[in-house]
């Protein structure tokens, strides 16, 4: 017989340092109250003179989620700022190396919760390079063809995001319209409205069914048409164009040396889309371009708005692509139900709406990954803020972040 | 596979390398001594037969019984993603030399490594946490953390407090048995 | 005694409190009625003779603070439910039809709430600072002419006033922002100090022209410098002006696009942050009032006030008509009159109920005698209706008014929901550089065009 172990909660006691902290209160009057860690903390929470804190979020109308940002201020200036993470983590990547390869598509799916269908994407290929898997082209046909629907739907609601940043009402209301008929489009087919849990390894869950394609041909004949309608209300807008044009400029090199990825980098001027620099799927197969914004050596807020409004045409063609190329055949490759790879690491990357969304899995050989690492774009995007923001305003802080499109789900993990 | 890759990164990284490149699907990879990163990824990012100019991902890794840094890249002179491996930190005192000199933006990517696994970058000038509550004290990722779940599986049988920080566990048979040569 | 006890002990709940006062009514109400007559009543008219100038006073503020509640709650639906629209919502729906009573019940939502006010807040400041903002708004009303005569004060010098205790919201948003001890309440408060003092200055200028031409600076008499045709109008003679007196009204208002004061994605609520229960409702209000004032100043300063856009007068007196007054005299029927009063109102709702009742098998006659009588009630309102606006000057002045206001509310509205906010340095720069020299443009041209004509003798 042996004692059940007794749980071990700590008590407060003279050597504990949470009590050392609170002694310190006093000592350190700025906020956070211990002392500064790093050089940087210890730069960023002293004020000069005419300086104050504000303290964005992470209960605030425009972070896009559970974002904290301090900022520092002189007057209507911003004179630096500070993101502060974590209110939305939940250690997917603990939680993804505690379940089986099946299970991590759908524990990796709310990461990116406006375009969860690529969250799947970048594992599912992962895993199928450790288990040489060969995924049937209808499968990889379906993949695109969803994956670059869900494309749209993101970038119409960062169109209506970016507005209402900007104080306007309307346009996310209209951007919603496109949204939602394309994720209902995807319900039929996944049964789903966010959270897809479509991709698996080897395939898909499920072939295309009637419900969809007809939704789909319905939404194809005006999808063009319906785009350039929206964007009307708001690229003609004077305050809107001056609103961002000129504000949060990204050179070519700072992108580069900044890890930018995605349609950000692209309106710095540099092609670098995944699905081109490093085809994957059927992208090779398919004829699109991959447009490029950006003047005077780097891309300002508006650069990043309307390369992601090109954008949605070139999904629009592609998707018409993948509708008259589409093989007949199976959508799921003949697999084990019990998946035990042999030891070995794979990485693979996608081109998300939001840049390069890329997973590392290290296999042990059981059922389960050894190490499963997450690297989403948004995180990356984030850290350009503080940099983009000195000495703009403090309405400018909301819009800059917005043009970056970052989503708190993917960051906080 | 871009089997030129591997002869040119042989010729420029020769002395450098502890293991032999490896190639499998569309990814190369090479093992390096941290204390070698910086003139490594110097020679990766500025050769012009190389170019590996983005910095796809930084990743910690806790292999069980060393910590590791992966760093993955991409160049426009190959076809591959190039995998540099930081091998062979030594888990009670993890450091590797920072990147951000090179790539400013692996500054938050490190400071997440660091929160998660305890790998301190010496040279990042904000390496403080960036996911968990400043007065944390433990590193998640770390094999031998455990989840609230796992106290089934592990050897006491009982619940464990997950922010448990003054005690932590030694390596459980669990995690001995699922270390690997990763 | 006993006996009467006795006997209230007797009667049901209902009659112990009928019985005492029915012996109230009959003993006390002929004695009050005496009373009133002989001694207070001509007491209370005497008082009033002398001071009629206070009574004016009061009944006017009493009138202007009961209008510009609903006037409010009516802003407020039509933003609910015009945006809406514009958003391809269909808004509230829940209260009455349509939601109509949605702003009503929002406001009671308003009443009810905790009247919260932060630790570290100036407490007395935080209290009255939504009061002297709400009373700056509803101040402003007194000079507005609704209609010809229906004015609260008719000042020589409204616009004065007006700009002079305009200029005063900015000191009620300034002390809100202030005294909530809130960093966002703070930068609130500056920027509409900034913004409304920057946009005060071409907001006035922008009407120097307009009274250049009036000669004077009675709202009153503006209005009335107004009558005749559309072209009358002073819009069409000072275009510019007109322009930007409703851009720095915008502003004025904190209206979107330029309602940086309470930003929502910026600084949360600006200066309303910490506020919440009936001192919010104060600040809502004053807004949505403050929207009314600066349709209703549009309108009266350029948009021809309570006048009709047609000449009336001048159409009959081209087809050689008498004005419709002259034909209808009722007085003249004589005898006939009291007639039609007995026997109209039966005929009529028969007549009304006839056509339903036979049209529409199951109807019963009692229901459908129910639906002649409404109609007639409704035929007879839209008639008293039509006569009081064809004999009431003021009547058919308020309806043009309102009617032309609203117009202008729903601009606004519609601006609400179309525009992007601007940025403040934005903001700043328009009005220091684009709108001050335009209003001085205006005003010298106005100026030179004045003395040339007058030169040549032209009027």
């Amino acid at each position: 017989m042996t004692a059940p172990v007794q749980p071990h909660y700590p008590h407060p006691s003279a050597d504990d340092p949470r009590i050392m902290l609170d002694a310190q209160i006093g000592q350190y009057e700025q906020v956070p109250p211990y002392p500064p860690r790093t050089e940087r903390e210890a730069e960023f929470y002293t004020l000069g003179d005419g300086e104050m804190f504000l303290n964005m979020g992470p209960q605030h109308p425009s972070t896009h989620g559970v974002l904290r940002v301090v900022l520092k201020i002189n007057g209507e200036k911003v004179v630096d700022l500070d993101p502060v993470l974590g209110y939305l983590h939940r250690g997917v990547e603990k939680l993804c190396e505690n379940s089986d390869y099946h299970h991590i598509i759908s524990q990796i799916d709310p990461l990116e919760y406006v375009s969860s269908l690529f969250m799947e994407w970048a594992p599912v290929m992962a895993f199928e390079k450790l288990m040489d898997v060969q995924v049937p082209r209808r499968a990889e046909y379906i993949r695109v063809l969803t994956g670059e629907l869900l494309r749209i739907a993101s970038h119409a609601l960062f169109q209506g995001w970016m507005a209402l940043d900007l104080g306007g009402l309307t346009p996310i209301l209209y951007s919603f319209i496109e949204r939602d008929e394309i994720v209902e489009m995807l319900a039929a087919v996944t049964g789903q409205r966010m959270l897809f849990n479509y991709f698996r390894i080897g395939g898909v869950n499920g072939d295309l069914n009637h419900e969809f394609m007809s939704r789909l041909g319905d939404w194809m004949s005006r999808a063009a048409v319906q785009h350039e309608a929206n964007i009307g209300l708001l690229n003609e807008n004077e305050i809107f164009v001056r609103r961002m044009r000129d504000i949060g400029r990204v050179d070519r090199d700072t992108a580069l040396r900044m890890g930018v990825t995605g349609p950000n980098i692209r309106a710095a001027g540099i092609p670098f889309d995944v699905r081109r620099a490093h085809p994957y799927s059927v992208y090779p197969e398919l004829e699109f371009n991959v447009p490029v914004r950006g003047s005077n050596g780097g891309g300002d807020s508006l650069d990043r708005y309307l390369l992601r409004l090109d954008e949605v045409r070139e999904s629009i063609r592609i998707i018409d692509q993948c509708l008259h190329e589409m093989p007949d055949g199976p959508v799921m490759a003949r697999l084990p139900r019990l998946m035990r790879p042999r030891p070995g690491r794979a990485w693979a990357a996608v081109e998300s709406p939001r840049g390069l969304f890329g997973t590392y899995v290290i296999s042990d050989g059981t059922d389960q990954p050894f190490r499963f690492r997450i690297h989403d774009p948004s995180f990356v995007h984030l850290q350009l803020v503080g940099m983009l923001m000195k000495d703009n305003l403090i309405a400018d802080t909301m819009a800059v972040m917005a043009s970056l499109d970052p989503v708190m789900g993917g960051i906080d993990k | 596979m871009d089997r030129t890759l591997r002869t040119r990164l042989a010729a420029k990284l020769a002395d450098r390398l502890t293991g032999p490149i490896r190639q499998r699907h569309d990814q190369t990879e090479i093992r390096i001594r941290p204390a070698d990163l910086i003139e490594v990824m110097r020679v990766l990012h500025d050769d012009p037969e190389l170019e590996f100019v983005i910095l796809a991902d930084l990743a910690g890794v806790d292999t069980g019984d060393t910590m590791q840094v992966v760093y993955h890249l991409w160049s426009n002179k190959t076809p591959d993603w190039l995998r540099v491996i930081a091998e062979g930190l030594p888990r009670g005192d993890p450091r590797a030399p920072s990147l951000t000199g090179l790539w400013p933006g692996a500054e938050w990517m490190e400071r997440e490594a660091y929160d998660m696994l305890g790998i301190v970058f010496e040279g990042n000038r904000d390496l403080r946490r960036i996911y968990m509550p400043p007065d944390y004290k433990s590193f998640p990722l770390r094999k031998d953390f455990y989840l609230p779940d796992d106290s089934a599986r592990g050897p006491g049988g009982g619940v464990r407090h997950v922010e448990e920080p003054y005690a932590p566990l030694a390596a459980t048979t669990r995690s001995i048995r699922r270390t690997v040569k990763a | 005694m006993t006996a009467i006890t006795r006997s209230l002990g007797n009667v049901s709940t209902v009659g112990k409190v009928v019985i005492p006062l029915l012996v109230l009514i009959l003993v006390v109400g002929p004695l009050v009625t005496v009373l009133l007559a002989t001694v207070i009543g001509p007491w209370v008219v005497g008082v009033a003779n002398s001071n009629l100038g206070i009574l004016r006073f009061v009944v006017a503020i009493t009138g202007i603070l009961l209008f510009s509640i609903p006037a409010a709650f009516i802003i407020i639906y039509m933003e609910l439910k015009v945006i809406a629209y514009m958003n391809l919502r269909v808004g509230p729906n829940r209260v009455l039809p349509a939601g109509a009573a949605h702003s009503v019940i929002a406001g009671l939502k308003v009443l009810t709430k905790e009247d919260f006010s932060p630790t570290s807040a100036d407490k007395t400041v935080f209290t009255w600072a939504p009061v002297m903002v709400f009373l700056t708004a509803v101040m402003t009303f007194m000079v507005i002419p609704f209609g010809p005569g229906l004015v609260g004060a008719p000042l020589n010098i409204g616009l004065l006033y007006l700009f002079a205790v305009g200029g005063m919201t900015v000191v009620g948003l300034l002390l809100a922002g202030w005294s909530s001890f809130n960093k966002y309440s703070l930068l609130g408060g500056l920027r509409s100090a900034a913004q409304v003092v920057s946009y005060e200055i071409p907001l006035t200028l922008s009407v120097v022209g307009l009274i250049l031409l009036a000669g004077t600076l009675s709202i009153d008499s503006i209005a009335r410098q107004q009558a005749g045709w559309v072209w009358d109008w002073f819009v069409f003679r000072q275009p510019l002006g007109a322009l930007i007196f409703f851009i720095a009204g915008v502003a004025e208002a904190n209206r979107t696009p330029f309602d940086l004061t309470e930003a929502d994605s910026e600084i949360v609520a600006g200066f309303a942050t910490e506020y919440s229960g009936m001192r919010f409702g104060f600040l809502f209000f004053a807004e949505y009032v403050n929207v009314f004032i600066m349709s209703a100043l549009i309108v009266t300063m350029f948009f021809g006030a309570w006048n009709a856009p047609v000449d009336i007068n001048a159409v009959l007196g081209f087809f050689h008509l008498a004005p419709f007054w002259v034909y209808l005299q009722p007085g003249e029927l004589g005898l006939g009159l009291l007639l039609v009063i007995a026997v109209a109102p039966l005929l009529v709702t028969l007549a009304l109920s006839a056509p339903v009742y036979l049209l529409r098998d199951s109807m019963p006659a009692w229901k459908a005698l129910v639906v002649g009588f409404i109609l007639f009630n409704l035929l007879v309102i839209g008639a008293l209706g039509l006569a009081a606006y064809i004999d009431w000057d003021w009547v058919a002045g308020l309806v043009w008014f309102m009617l032309k206001a609203f117009i202008f509310v729903f601009v606004f509205v519609w601006m609400r929901g179309t525009f992007p906010r601007v940025r403040i340095d934005q903001l700043m720069g328009f009005a220091w550089k684009w709108l001050l020299p335009a209003a001085l443009l205006n005003l010298f041209i106005t100026a030179f065009a004045i003395v040339i004509l007058k030169s040549a003798g032209i009027h």
